[in-house]
């Protein structure tokens, strides 16, 4: 499980996480809403130790992040991660030399599943491309967690279908997702829990499907409350 | 291979063409240099031999032999241009070497910095990608001297030739004699101030990373202190105590306040790189 507890964060004056709580189980799809500029990436980072925090703490199955963090946790953020100069040859070739959790076979079953050219620079990619290589970075890891920051954001309707197809596969099966988003249509029969943030805080967090059974409301219902007041 | 090694690797594969076009420009501009100003002398010479012969060949004496030495002396611009591009290139990649991986649309530092082996690694690789650069530029210039030697003695008639030693050479090149230290002391001083000065703009550059807008302000004040103490290390000792203690006793006090600086770069700026830093 991973932990977030009463983290704080501030950018000079700017107060941007205010002592966010909340846990993301494995074998779940959690997803982290808010508005641009709610914290959303900023908690992902901090999860990742990619930005320093102020206070607060983060425990990954009971223990805090340490190197072996990144071989458990996988962080796919909003833009691809390696050099714009290499291949993608090259990029899957770092991967297997870096990370011992890195399986291979997926990679290659991966890479042609989005139909991916080795040979492509990455630095040569569409957009909706480079967005799924990006998540193949990810996958192709044996981790335990996997943590997705706005994984639609400004890619195409097919390559939102193709990556929507992924959770729904058994290369998510059993793993614990964390993703942020603000564009919640895609993913709202997919996900399992929601927390919600405003303004550095968490306002609301719930069991998505306890939500529909118990008060009959959608995420989007919950976002209008919470976010329209 | 362990993972710092590998770092070391993609480190210096990133930079492998700069470093090919810099060994590329020295040897260009320096072989172009020695043979121009070798067939130059060669042709003034000749025509100053058959003026002789026309006037009286038995009133002037004979022009002294050609040296690789003398060479060396007189081509000193064109020598030390690609030294300095070389030099100039390095410095600039002192700091690329950090905010490449921040730049562009690719943020390669995410990935770095999300390696699962301990980020001082990081550090290390870098710091040792720059001296390896450094060493490896060197080293291509010994051997390309020896290229050079041998292509001045397949230029210049045996006859009009002298044979000379490589170190004379160095001796007669300023920018050689920098370069390559005769003696253990000048290499500490000028290799050891160099490798000092890398870990202090390491240390800098990471408190800027670390804490952006307010780190441009520590890392100069950082920068500035350094090389404050360096400095007031080195002028004291050269002047103010040079008559109450013996060369060798300053030599170790320059040496322990260098080692000092170093030490307090290398950890502040492995701490700032653990802890502090932000993508």
């Amino acid at each position: 499980m991973i932990e977030v507890a009463d983290i704080r964060k501030r950018y000079l004056l700017r107060q941007v996480l205010k002592g966010v709580s909340f846990t993301a189980e494995k074998g779940q799809i959690t997803c982290l809403i808010g508005v641009n500029g709610a914290g959303k990436s900023t908690v992902l980072k901090a999860i990742m130790g990619l930005t320093p925090i102020g206070g607060g703490a983060i425990r990954i199955d009971g223990r805090p992040p340490g190197p072996d963090l990144y071989e458990k946790v996988t962080f796919v953020p909003d833009h691809l991660t390696m050099p714009a100069g290499m291949r993608l040859s090259e990029a899957l070739t770092f991967m297997e030399d870096f990370y011992d959790s890195w399986n291979k076979e997926r990679a290659r079953d991966l890479m042609q599943f989005f139909s991916l050219e080795h040979s492509e620079r990455i630095g040569s990619l569409s957009k909706g491309t480079a967005a799924k290589f990006n998540l193949l970075l990810g996958l192709g890891q044996d981790s335990n967690y996997i943590l997705l920051d706005e994984p639609f954001s400004g890619i195409d309707l097919f390559s939102r279908e193709t990556i929507t197809e992924v959770f729904t596969s058994d290369l998510i099966d059993g793993r614990g997702v964390l993703l942020t988003t603000h564009e919640i249509g895609e993913m709202e029969h997919l996900i399992d829990k929601a927390v919600m943030l405003r303004d550095g805080i968490v306002t609301r967090s719930f069991d998505v499907e306890d939500m529909r059974s118990g008060e009959g409301k959608s995420v989007i219902d919950v976002m209008r409350e919470v976010y329209r007041g | 291979m362990n993972r710092y090694l590998k770092l070391v690797h993609m480190e210096v594969h990133r930079f492998r063409w700069v470093l090919a076009a810099l060994m590329g420009l020295t040897a260009i501009l320096q072989i172009s240099s020695l043979l121009w100003i070798v067939k130059r002398e060669l042709k003034l010479r000749a025509e100053q031999k058959l003026r002789d012969l026309v006037a009286d060949s038995f009133s002037v004496p004979p022009p002294e032999n050609l040296t690789f030495e003398w060479a060396m002396y007189n081509m000193q611009f064109w020598f030390i241009l690609p030294i300095l591009i070389s030099i100039s290139v390095l410095v600039v990649y002192i700091l690329l070497i950090w905010y490449r991986d921040w730049l562009g649309r690719s943020t390669f530092i995410y990935r770095l910095l999300m390696l699962p082996s301990a980020r001082c690694q990081l550090y290390w690789a870098k710091i040792t990608a720059i001296l390896l650069f450094v060493f490896v530029m060197i080293s291509y210039q010994l051997a390309l001297l020896s290229v050079e030697h041998f292509i001045f003695n397949l230029a210049v008639p045996a006859d009009s030739r002298e044979e000379s030693h490589i170190v004379d050479a160095i001796k007669a090149n300023p920018a050689l004699n920098t370069l390559i230290p005769r003696r253990f002391e000048q290499f500490l001083y000028s290799y050891g101030l160099g490798t000092l000065a890398v870990l202090v703009i390491f240390t800098t550059l990471l408190f800027e990373r670390s804490y952006r807008r307010v780190g441009i302000l520590y890392g100069l004040l950082y920068l500035a202190g350094c090389s404050l103490v360096v400095f007031l290390a080195i002028s004291t000792t050269t002047s103010g105590l040079r008559g109450y203690l013996y060369p060798g006793e300053l030599f170790v006090i320059i040496i322990a306040v260098c080692i000092a600086v170093a030490i307090a770069s290398i950890w502040l700026g492995l701490r700032l790189i653990k802890r502090k830093i932000s993508v």
